[in-house]
């Protein structure tokens, strides 16, 4: 086994420090971490290159690319071939892009971030690199833990038959984390300097409210294991 | 060929209809009925017809736009874009509908001072809630973002605020497994 260790940061989860002030907090756990925080390029242009270009969230931007300039994130290519990077990519994309059916049409579900996030995990773990990936959104952790509560999910939402005609089950040895387990993380490593509340319940409500994909039930069941 | 052309002929003409009436709570029920085709097919006209019916509910609820002398100017053409695009999809002429959907929102060009601010804000906002319907749906973010021309930054925000984390079947894994992966990578 490789002794590297990698964390992949999809656009969501940096956005969600971001928008939340809690950059420093990477930055902290990147110092306790043996390892490396990699962002796939295309991951980096939705967490820096496009917002740099608007206004409202120019600051965050440069915030987030600071991270970048510090070597706190790293993009990919120490460990993995960028040609291979986009090939893997282009073919989830492909692949993920024709799975559900409905109405007669393949739905388009994902775009490049998010699968450039998932085949770098599958090529890390090919060369036996221990990796976890870190998304909030919750398509890509359905698609990977359970890709047929998505198809009812689809079905639910969409008042239509939908149906998989791709078998995508190879995905589900990918490990998922989201920004809420990172905070966790942090909390019980003392590494959030703020005491006098509930600052593990503030952290994880945080989390939610920008986005990352965890319920009420799941805050209250980690603020059990405390 | 619009697929569903029956369908979104005769949502249309609902919405021009309920536009004329100034029914807001009809446009708004009529914006969620384009969401499902908006979710599946992902062309661009799906994608601005289910803007424009949103845009249109939140325009008249705002009855204080009424005021503004470029009102009057605006919903005639509002009205006259709806029955062109009608007409359009009567005919089989999808180029038709689309431009003059696609001219709904190109109507804010034309406008000017706090009435054209006010409107290009009511479309800006209408793009991220319906974006947020749209992952609400299952599209992933990023595809929605992409989609609707929004940003990660303000999708996740609004997305965040509603209750799409706390449906059943998102739950894929406990707490615990996803909290001993975080630990094991750390250690």
């Amino acid at each position: 086994m490789n002794q590297t260790k990698v964390i992949i940061f999809d656009a969501g989860t940096i956005i969600n420090f971001a928008m939340n002030g809690l950059l420093d907090m990477l930055v902290k756990l990147k110092k306790d971490f043996k390892g490396k925080f990699i962002v796939t390029e295309k991951v980096k242009e939705e967490a820096i290159d496009r917002p740099l270009t608007i206004k409202r969230f120019e600051l965050e931007a440069l915030m987030i690319k600071k991270l970048f300039d510090e070597n706190i994130f790293e993009l990919p290519y120490d460990l993995v071939k960028r040609e291979d990077m986009i090939s893997e990519r282009n073919k989830l994309l492909d692949l993920l892009n024709h799975t559900y059916y409905a109405k007669g049409e393949f739905m388009k579900i994902v775009h490049g971030g998010g699968t450039s996030s998932l085949a770098l995990s599958m090529i890390l773990s090919k060369k036996g690199i221990d990796n976890v990936v870190a998304v909030d959104e919750r398509t890509a952790r359905m698609l990977v833990e359970n890709p047929e509560n998505l198809r009812q999910l689809f079905s639910q939402k969409l008042h239509t038959k939908v149906e998989m005609k791709k078998d995508i089950s190879f995905l589900k040895d990918i490990r998922i984390i989201r920004s809420s387990e990172l905070l966790y993380l942090a909390y019980k490593k003392g590494l959030v300097d703020l005491k006098d509340h509930d600052v593990l319940e503030a952290l994880l409500y945080a989390a939610k409210f920008k986005g990352c994909s965890i319920s009420f039930e799941e805050i209250e069941q980690i603020k059990r294991i405390g | 060929m619009i697929e569903e052309k029956e369908h979104v002929l005769q949502v249309l003409k609902e919405v021009k209809e309920a536009f004329r009436k100034n029914d807001v709570i009809k446009l708004h029920e009529l914006s969620n009925q384009t969401i499902h085709s908006a979710s599946i097919k992902q062309d661009d006209t799906s994608i601005a017809f289910a803007v424009v019916t949103y845009s249109m509910s939140k325009i008249l609820e705002r009855t204080n736009y009424q005021e503004y002398p470029g009102w009057t100017y605006f919903f005639q053409k509002c009205k006259q874009n709806l029955e062109q695009a009608i007409k359009g999809l009567e005919r089989n002429d999808e180029e038709g509908f689309k431009k003059h959907i696609k001219a709904i929102e190109g109507l804010i060009d034309e406008l000017t001072g706090n009435f054209k601010m006010h409107i290009q804000q009511v479309f800006e906002k209408a793009k991220i809630g319906k974006a947020s319907r749209i992952y609400e749906h299952g599209i992933s973010m990023e595809q929605t973002a992409n989609l609707l021309g929004v940003t990660l930054f303000e999708l996740a925000e609004y997305a965040g605020r509603t209750g799409v984390s706390d449906i059943n079947l998102n739950k894929t894994l406990t707490v615990e497994k996803r909290i001993s992966y975080v630990k094991e990578i750390f250690k």
